[in-house]
C-alpha cells in the first residue's frame, strides 16, 4: 500500500468516519509512516489514531519505533482507543517508549521498583523528599496505563485478557499506593513513631482492579516503639493516611491517579481515619454488620508495615466467615442489592454496566453471597478475586458447572466493556457511551462490526445473568437430595439447609424432602422437574408462602407426573411454570380446587384457556357432561368437577389479572346458571312430566356480581297449568336438584338459597306464575319490591322468567315511585340490619359488605334511586349495580363525583372479597385483623410487601367517601 | 444493623445503662413508655417489641391488637433526671402491624408521610415552637381554685426564686438531652413561662416537644411545684399557645425567601400561607383539641381567632415576621392559633398538608390586615373576607368531619378514631353544670 494510492474512498473502507480530513493528515506524516494504513483497521477509533500518530511522528522517540511494525500497531491501538492517553502521548512522547516492550505482565516487583525509582525511593519503607516527587508519580502512572493498554488493545482475545489485565492494574495500584506513602513521609516528620499500613480491600483487595476506580483501603497502625504513646501514634498514621490519600486524589497539570476511599472503615465516614489493631478488634468483634464482612472478604495488606497489614488480615478473616450463618443474611443483602438498582438514576439505568439488574454487580454479589454462605465450612471457597471465586464455587459443587461456565462469560464480556469505556477519556464511569463515535470506539475494540451488534451481546449478557442470577442460588439444592451421582460434586445436605433457610422457607427439611421426591429418579418427568425446579423454587420464594407452594407443587405433580402433555407444557410453556408457582404460593382456594382433580392444571397450558367461557359454551358442555351419565348420581358428579374445573378457571383468570372482578362477577354468575340448568335437567329425568321449571336469579347472581365461593338465590316457578300435580311435581324435582347440588362431595357444592321467595322461608318453594304475580300485586312489602330489582333470568324455563319479569316491572318500578312511608321503611329496615348483620366483635370498618360504605351501602342507594326512578328512565331497569349507577349518573340523580365514589368503593370492596376467598379458601366479608393474613390479600391486589397497613386505609378511605354519598343520597342527611 | 444501631448499643455498655424506656405517643398525644432491660434491646431493634395496641387510645380495638413498637436509634438519650450511673434511656419509636407494615395509628407515622410527601414536593419542613406553660404553687388555694408561682408579667425579671430557677435547671435539662433552647422568658400572665426551641425539622421537632413536656414536669415535681400545659388554666389571665414558626427548605434554600417581593415572601411562601389560612378552621380541631382550647381562642387581645393574616399584627392568625434580607435561611411564618397541648405530630403534619396544599393548588394570598381584628364589626369583617375560626370543640369536629385534607393526611383510622373521641369529649362537657352558670343563675333564677 503506498501513500499515493490510498483515496478518501478507499479511508472510508478502512472505518475512517471523516475521510477528507484523514486524506489530509496523511499528507503530514513522513512518507515510510503510510505503510502501516492497513494497522488503523483494527484501530478503535482509527480518526483519532491517525490524528494522535500526527502529533508524534515528528518526534526522535517515535522515529525510533517507526521500523517495528508491532510497536506500531500497538500505539495506533492505543492512540485510537484512549482520547486521554491521546492526548498523554502528545504531550510527552518520551512514553513512546513503552511501545517497543515485548507486551507481557510485568512482575508486581518490577512495576514497583521502576515506580519507586521515578520517584526517588529507595526502597518502599524509604522517605521521598524530591519537591516534584508528587508529580512524578503521576507521570509514572500514566505510563504504566500507556504499557498496560498497549497489551490490552492489542491482544487477540480482549475478554480472556480482562482479569490478567486487571490483575496488573492491581500491581500497579499497589507500587503507586507505596510510592505515595513514600512521599507522605517526607511530609510527617515523626513518621517514624508509628507502624502504619494501608489495607486494599474491593476490586483493588481482590487484585481485579479497573483501569479507574475509587481505591478501597483502610488504615491501620501502631506505636512503634514502647516509648511512643498510642495517641500520638493514632495522630502520626493520621496525617500519613491523610497526605497519602491526597497525594493519590489531587488533580495538578500532570492530572490525577485516582480517588482514595477510606469509607469501609468502622463507622465509615465517621468513624477515625484510623485505628489501631485492638481497637479493629474490638469494633468487628461486636458492631459490624454483615455488609461489612463481605467487604472484609477483599482485605489484603497493600503498603506500609506488611507484618501490621497481615495482621490486620488475619483478624477479621476469621469473623468474614461467620457473617454468612447470621440470621436473614441473604434475604438482608438481597434487599441491599434491590435498594442498590431502584437508587440508579432511569436517565442512567439502560447505560448502566455495573450496578444495573444482571450487571457485573450481580455476578459479583451472587458470588459472594455464595462464598459466605458456604465458605465456612469449606476452606476452598476462601479467595478473594470474582473469577477464581467462581471457579473454586463450580469446581466443588455449589454452582453447576455450565451455569458457572456462563457467569463468568458474561462476566469478562461486562468486565472488558467496563475497562474500554474508562480508557476512552479515563474517567471513572460504569455507563456505556452516549455519543455515537464513543459506540463505535467500543464496539470497534471488542471486535464487533456495529454499535447494535455490541448492544445486542451487552444486553444477551445482561439477560444471561439475571436468569442464572436465580440459578445458581437453586440448582445445587438438587444435587443435594439427588440419590444418583451425578460428575458433578453436591452441596451436602447441611449445606443445602443452610441456603433454604437463607432464602425464606420456614422448614428446610421438608424442603429438601419434596426437592427429593421431585427430583430423584431416571424417568423423563424427573428429568425435565430437575430441569425445571430451581427457577420454580426461586418463583415460590418470591410469593408469600414459599413451603405451601412447594409441597402444593409435590402433590400435582405426584398426581400427573406421567402425564405426556403436563411434563411438555411445564418445560416448553415458559409462562405456565411461573404462573402454577405464583399461583400454589399464594391461593389456598385454587391449590384446593386444583388438588382435587390435578389434571385441570392444563388450563394454564393454553392461555386461551384462561379467558372466561361464555354462558352458552358453559351450558353446553355442562349438558354433555350430564347425558354421557346413566346414574343421577354419575350425572351429577359429572356436573359438579366440571363446574369446579370452570371455577378454578375463573380464579386463575383472577390470581393472573386476566379480567376485573365485573367480569369474574358475570363468569360466576353464568357458571351457577349453567350449573342450575344441568342439575334440572338431570333432576327431572325420572318424572318425565314435570312441568319446565323456570329459575329466578335473584341478589348477587340476578345481578352477576358473585364472588368466588358465593351463594345463588333464586325463586322458581312454572307455567300455569291444568294439571294439578304440577306444582308438586315441580317442587319434587327442584328439592332433588337442590339437595344434590348441595351434598358433601369431593367437588364443591351449590347453596341454592330460595329464601327471597313470596312469602320467604314459609312460603311454597315453587309457584306457578299467576300464583306469583297474584301474590306480588295483592300482598307484596317494599322489600320485596326492592329484592325483585335484581331478578333476572337465572335457568330452566325462559319463557315462564322472562312473563314473570315482564309482570314484575310495575311493582319494581313502580309508577310515580316510592311513598314517604315506604321510603321511611326502606331506611328502618337498612337501618336493623346494620345492627343484626354486623358480626359480633367485629369491627365495621374492616367489613366489606355491611361496614360504612360497604357493598350494602352501595347497593341500597342505587336501588332506592332505581325503585323512585325505574318507572321514567329505563336506563335505570337493570340488575347491574355499576349500570344502575352509570345511568343515574346521566340522568342527572347523582353528581360525577359521587357516582365515582360509589363506584371505587364497590370495586375495591368486590376485589377483597375476592382476593380474601382465594387466599383463605373460605368466604368472608372481613378484611382479616391478622396482619399476615391481610398481607398475602394485599400482595394478591399487587401492593408491595408489608402494605397490610396501606391495604386497610385505603379501603377505609373509599368506604368514608362512598359513605358520605350514601348518607346524602340514601339517609337524605345534608 | 445500621450504623446508629451500634452507637446505641455501644453507648448503652460504656455507660452502664440499666433501663431503656421504648416511647411512642398515643392520638389524643399523651406520651406511653414501656421499659425493657438492656438484654432485650438488640432484639428489640430486630424484630421490635410486641404489645397490644387495643389498650392505647386511639390505636387499635381489640380484634387486631398484635402491634410491634421499633425503636429509633436516632432518638436515643440518656434521661437527665434519673440518675446518671447506670441510667435510664429513652427512644422514640416507630409502631408497625407484625407483617411490617407501618401502623396508621401511629401518629408519627402520620407526620412522616406528611413529611414524605413534601419530600416528593423537594422540601424539608422546618419548625420552631414557643412553647407557653404556667406554674402553679404545689398546694391549690382554699376553693380549690390553682394558684399561679409568681406575680410576675411578660418579660419580667422576677425575683421569684423557684421560676427563675426552674427555667434555669429546665433548660439544663433539655439541652443535655440535646434539645436546643433558643430564648426564655416570663410571659404576660402571673406564673406564665415562654421557652423557644430552636428551630429543627418537624419530625425531630415533634419528638423534642413530646420530650420538653416530660422535662417540664419532672423538674416541676422536684421542686415542689406544679407545670401545666392546659391551654386556659385561668379566665382572667391569657392562655398557653405554642405559637409556631414554620419554613420550608429547598435543599439548603430557603423556599419562602425572595428578596425581589416586597416582604421578602417568595410565591410558594404566599401559596403556603394561603393554603394554611383556608384550611386553618378544618384543622383547628387537632390544633386546638380540648374543650378548654377554645376559651383560650375566644379570650379577645392577641388571640388568633380570625383567620387572616399580617406582619405586625398580633390578632393575626398567621404573622409573617420582617424578613431579614441578610439572612434569607430565617425566612418563615408564625401559625399562632395552635396551644400547648396539641399532639404535636398530628398539629404538624396537618399545618404542613394545608400549606403544601396552598402550593398545589397555587392559591391566592389574600391582602394584608392591617387592623386589629378583634375590634372591628361583624359587617367590617365580612366586608374584608374575615372570617372566625371555629369557637367551640363542636364546631371543629363538625368543619373536621367534611375535611378530606385532614382525613388524607391523618390516615382513616386516626381521622375516624378522633373525631370519635372529641365527639364524646363535647357531649360529656355538654351535659356539665359550672359554676359560672351557678353563680349566675342560682341566685337570679
Amino acid at each position: 500500500m503506498t501513500r499515493l494510492a490510498s483515496t478518501t474512498g478507499d479511508l472510508a473502507r478502512r472505518g475512517f468516519h471523516d475521510p477528507d480530513t484523514a486524506f489530509r493528515h496523511l499528507g503530514e506524516l513522513p512518507p515510510q509512516a503510510s505503510d502501516f494504513l492497513d494497522l488503523f483497521d483494527r484501530a478503535p477509533d482509527p480518526d483519532l489514531a491517525l490524528m494522535g500518530v500526527v502529533s508524534v511522528a515528528g518526534t526522535p522517540e517515535y522515529a525510533a519505533l517507526a521500523d517495528d511494525r508491532e510497536a506500531v500497531n500497538r500505539l495506533v491501538a492505543v492512540l485510537g482507543g484512549s482520547i486521554a492517553l491521546n492526548h498523554h502521548l502528545a504531550q510527552r512522547p518520551a512514553h513512546l517508549a513503552v511501545f517497543a516492550d515485548v507486551p507481557e505482565r510485568h512482575e508486581a516487583s518490577a512495576i514497583l521498583a521502576r515506580v519507586l525509582a521515578d520517584i526517588g525511593a529507595a526502597d518502599p519503607m524509604a522517605v521521598a523528599s524530591a519537591p516534584d516527587a508528587t508529580d512524578r508519580l503521576r507521570v509514572a502512572n500514566k505510563r504504566e496505563l500507556c504499557r498496560i493498554a498497549a497489551r490490552d488493545l492489542s491482544s487477540g482475545d480482549p475478554f480472556a485478557a480482562v482479569d490478567d489485565i486487571a490483575a496488573e492494574l492491581a500491581d500497579l495500584a499497589d507500587a503507586i499506593m507505596v510510592g505515595a506513602l513514600c512521599i507522605a513521609r517526607a511530609e510527617v516528620a515523626d513518621h517514624a513513631d508509628a507502624r502504619f499500613a494501608i489495607v486494599g480491600l474491593g476490586k483493588c483487595g481482590a487484585r481485579e482492579l479497573n483501569y479507574v476506580s475509587d481505591v478501597d483501603v483502610l488504615f491501620v497502625a501502631e506505636p512503634a516503639r514502647d516509648d511512643v504513646a498510642a495517641e500520638h501514634a493514632a495522630r502520626v498514621a493520621t496525617r500519613l493516611a491523610a497526605a497519602t490519600t491526597r497525594i493519590c486524589s489531587a488533580h495538578t497539570a500532570t492530572g490525577t491517579i485516582w480517588q482514595v476511599d477510606a469509607g469501609l472503615r468502622p463507622e465509615g465516614n465517621a468513624g477515625p481515619l484510623v485505628r489501631s489493631l485492638a481497637s479493629m478488634r474490638s469494633y468487628y468483634e461486636k458492631w459490624a454488620s454483615n455488609w461489612e464482612f463481605q467487604a472484609m472478604l477483599k482485605a489484603r495488606p497493600m503498603a506500609g508495615d506488611a507484618d501490621l497489614g497481615a495482621a490486620f488480615v488475619d483478624l477479621v478473616a476469621p469473623l468474614v466467615w461467620l457473617a454468612g450463618e447470621r440470621e436473614n443474611f441473604i434475604a438482608e443483602s438481597q434487599a441491599m442489592r434491590k435498594r442498590v438498582i431502584a437508587l440508579i438514576p432511569p436517565k442512567e439505568a439502560a447505560r448502566e454496566i455495573k450496578l444495573s439488574s444482571g450487571g457485573l454487580r450481580d455476578v459479583e454479589f451472587s458470588v459472594q453471597l455464595l462464598q459466605l454462605v458456604h465458605g465456612r465450612s469449606d476452606e476452598r471457597l476462601r479467595l478473594r478475586a470474582t473469577l477464581p471465586s467462581l471457579d473454586a464455587l463450580v469446581s466443588n459443587g455449589y454452582i453447576g458447572r455450565s451455569d458457572g461456565a456462563e457467569l463468568a462469560s458474561a462476566y469478562r464480556l461486562q468486565r472488558a466493556l467496563e475497562h474500554r469505556v474508562q480508557l476512552q477519556r479515563l474517567r471513572r464511569t460504569h455507563l456505556m457511551p452516549d455519543d455515537d463515535r464513543g459506540m463505535r470506539m467500543l464496539a470497534r475494540g471488542l471486535g464487533f462490526r456495529t454499535s447494535e451488534e455490541l448492544v445486542d451481546a451487552w444486553k444477551a449478557s445482561t439477560r444471561r445473568v439475571q436468569r442464572l442470577h436465580q440459578r445458581v442460588f437453586y440448582s445445587p439444592l438438587l444435587e443435594a437430595v439427588a440419590r444418583i451421582h451425578t460428575d458433578e460434586l453436591r452441596l451436602s445436605p447441611d449445606a443445602a439447609r443452610t441456603r433454604l433457610r437463607a432464602l425464606g422457607f420456614h422448614d428446610p427439611a421438608a424442603a429438601l424432602r419434596h426437592i427429593g421426591a421431585l427430583t430423584q429418579g431416571a424417568s423423563r418427568a424427573v428429568e425435565i422437574q430437575r430441569q425445571l425446579m430451581p427457577a420454580m423454587l426461586g418463583w415460590f420464594a418470591d410469593g408469600p408462602n414459599p413451603d405451601h407452594g412447594l409441597l402444593s407443587f409435590r402433590q400435582v405433580s405426584e398426581s400427573l407426573g406421567t402425564t405426556h402433555w403436563y411434563l411438555r407444557a411445564l418445560r416448553d410453556e415458559g409462562q405456565m411454570a411461573e404462573h402454577l408457582a405464583h399461583i400454589l404460593s399464594s391461593s389456598r382456594y385454587a391449590v384446593g380446587l386444583l388438588q382435587r382433580a390435578p389434571e385441570t392444571v392444563q388450563l394454564l397450558a393454553d392461555d386461551a384457556e384462561c379467558s372466561v367461557r361464555t354462558r352458552d359454551e358453559l351450558t353446553r358442555s355442562m349438558m354433555r357432561a350430564a347425558e354421557r351419565h346413566e346414574s343421577t348420581e354419575d350425572a351429577f358428579a359429572s356436573v359438579r368437577a366440571r363446574r369446579r374445573k370452570e371455577l378454578l378457571r375463573l380464579a386463575i383468570a383472577d390470581l393472573l389479572h386476566r379480567c376485573d372482578e365485573v367480569a369474574i362477577g358475570a363468569g360466576l354468575a353464568d357458571l351457577a346458571g349453567a350449573t342450575i340448568d344441568a342439575a334440572l335437567a338431570i333432576a327431572a329425568r325420572g318424572d318425565e312430566g314435570a312441568p319446565p321449571v323456570g329459575v329466578v336469579a335473584m341478589g348477587r347472581w340476578g345481578g352477576r356480581e358473585m364472588s368466588h365461593g358465593s351463594d345463588a338465590d333464586a325463586m322458581f316457578v312454572i307455567p300455569d297449568s291444568d294439571d294439578e300435580t304440577a306444582v308438586k311435581r315441580a317442587t319434587a324435582v327442584v328439592a332433588r336438584m337442590r339437595q344434590l347440588l348441595a351434598a358433601p362431595g369431593p367437588d364443591p357444592a351449590l347453596e341454592v338459597d330460595a329464601d327471597l321467595r313470596p312469602d320467604g322461608k314459609f312460603g311454597p318453594m315453587v309457584r306457578s306464575l299467576s300464583s306469583c304475580l297474584a301474590y306480588y300485586r295483592s300482598h307484596s312489602a317494599t322489600w320485596e319490591a326492592q329484592a325483585l330489582l335484581r331478578a333476572g333470568f337465572g335457568a330452566g324455563d325462559v319463557d315462564t322468567v322472562g312473563r314473570l319479569l315482564v309482570a314484575a316491572d310495575s311493582i319494581r318500578y313502580p309508577s310515580g315511585g316510592l311513598t314517604r312511608t315506604q321510603i321511611a321503611e326502606i331506611r328502618r329496615l337498612k337501618a336493623r340490619m346494620e345492627t343484626e348483620r354486623m358480626p359480633r366483635g367485629s369491627d365495621p370498618a374492616r367489613n366489606t359488605k355491611m361496614g360504612p360504605g360497604g357493598l350494602a351501602d352501595v347497593e341500597w342507594t342505587v336501588q332506592l334511586l332505581q325503585l323512585q326512578h325505574g318507572h321514567d328512565l329505563p336506563g335505570l331497569r337493570t340488575t347491574s349495580t355499576l349500570d344502575a349507577l352509570h345511568a343515574a349518573q346521566e340522568a342527572g340523580l347523582v353528581t360525577a363525583p359521587d357516582a365515582a365514589a360509589l363506584e371505587a368503593a364497590w370495586r375495591l370492596a368486590t376485589r377483597l372479597r375476592n382476593a380474601i376467598m382465594l387466599v383463605r379458601a373460605r368466604a368472608s366479608d372481613l378484611i382479616p385483623g391478622d396482619a399476615r393474613e391481610a398481607a398475602a390479600i394485599a400482595y394478591l391486589l399487587g401492593y408491595e410487601p408489608a402494605s397490610a397497613s396501606l391495604l386497610v386505609d385505603e379501603w377505609r378511605k373509599a368506604a368514608r367517601r362512598a359513605g358520605g354519598v350514601v348518607g346524602r343520597l340514601f339517609w337524605g342527611e345534608d | 444493623m445500621d450504623r446508629q444501631t451500634e452507637f446505641v448499643l455501644r453507648a448503652m455498655e460504656e455507660r452502664d445503662v440499666r433501663f431503656v424506656r421504648l416511647w411512642f405517643t398515643d392520638v389524643l398525644g399523651t406520651l406511653k413508655s414501656v421499659a425493657i432491660a438492656p438484654a432485650e434491646l438488640e432484639g428489640a431493634f430486630a424484630e421490635g417489641i410486641g404489645f397490644d395496641g387495643s389498650s392505647i387510645e386511639g390505636f387499635a380495638r381489640v380484634f387486631e391488637s398484635d402491634m410491634v413498637a421499633h425503636p429509633d436509634p436516632s432518638t436515643f438519650q440518656l434521661l437527665p433526671w434519673r440518675q446518671q450511673q447506670r441510667g435510664t434511656a429513652r427512644m422514640f419509636c416507630d409502631i408497625r402491624l407484625p407483617d411490617g407494615s407501618p401502623s396508621y395509628s401511629d401518629p408519627r407515622y402520620v407526620l412522616k408521610r406528611a413529611l414524605k410527601q413534601a419530600s416528593d414536593m423537594g422540601f424539608t419542613f422546618y419548625t420552631h415552637p414557643e412553647i407557653e406553660f404556667f406554674l402553679l404553687q404545689g398546694a391549690a388555694g382554699g376553693d380549690g381554685a390553682p394558684l399561679p408561682l409568681d406575680k410576675g408579667g411578660y418579660f419580667d425579671h422576677t425575683t421569684l426564686g423557684a421560676g427563675t430557677d426552674f427555667r434555669r435547671d429546665a433548660i439544663e435539662m433539655l439541652e443535655q438531652m440535646g434539645i436546643s433552647v433558643e430564648f426564655s422568658h416570663h410571659e404576660g400572665a402571673p406564673g406564665q413561662h415562654e421557652i423557644d426551641l430552636r428551630y429543627a425539622d418537624a419530625l425531630t421537632m415533634a419528638d423534642n416537644i413530646m420530650t420538653f413536656r416530660v422535662v417540664i414536669r419532672e423538674v416541676a415535681v422536684s421542686q415542689g411545684i406544679q407545670a401545666t400545659f392546659m391551654p386556659k388554666p385561668f379566665t382572667e389571665y391569657a392562655g398557653s399557645g405554642m405559637h409556631t414558626h414554620v419554613s420550608l427548605f429547598e435543599g439548603d434554600n430557603n423556599a419562602f425567601y425572595d428578596a425581589s417581593d416586597e416582604f421578602h415572601l417568595s410565591k410558594v411562601g404566599r401559596q403556603f400561607v394561603a393554603g394554611l389560612l383556608r384550611h386553618s378552621a378544618e384543622i383547628t380541631a387537632v390544633t386546638n383539641q380540648w374543650v378548654n382550647s377554645y376559651k383560650r381562642l375566644a379570650g379577645g387581645g392577641e388571640a388568633p381567632s380570625y383567620v387572616c393574616w399580617g406582619r405586625n399584627n398580633r390578632s393575626a392568625l398567621v404573622r409573617v415576621p420582617l424578613l431579614k434580607p441578610d439572612k434569607p435561611s430565617s425566612a418563615r411564618v408564625e401559625f399562632r392559633s395552635i396551644d400547648s397541648a396539641a399532639n404535636p405530630y398530628l398539629a404538624y403534619a396537618l399545618m404542613l398538608n394545608a400549606g403544601l396544599a396552598g402550593i398545589k393548588g397555587e392559591y391566592e394570598l389574600p391582602d394584608e390586615a392591617a387592623d386589629d381584628v378583634w375590634s372591628l364589626s361583624d359587617r367590617e369583617r365580612r366586608a374584608l373576607g374575615i372570617t372566625q375560626l371555629p369557637r367551640n370543640l363542636d364546631e371543629a369536629i363538625r368543619v373536621m368531619e367534611q375535611s378530606e385534607l385532614a382525613a388524607e393526611t391523618l390516615g382513616e383510622s386516626v381521622f375516624d378514631y378522633f373525631l370519635r373521641n372529641k365527639r364524646a369529649e363535647f357531649a360529656d362537657y355538654a351535659r356539665q353544670v359550672t359554676p359560672y352558670e351557678v353563680a349566675k343563675m342560682l341566685p337570679v333564677v
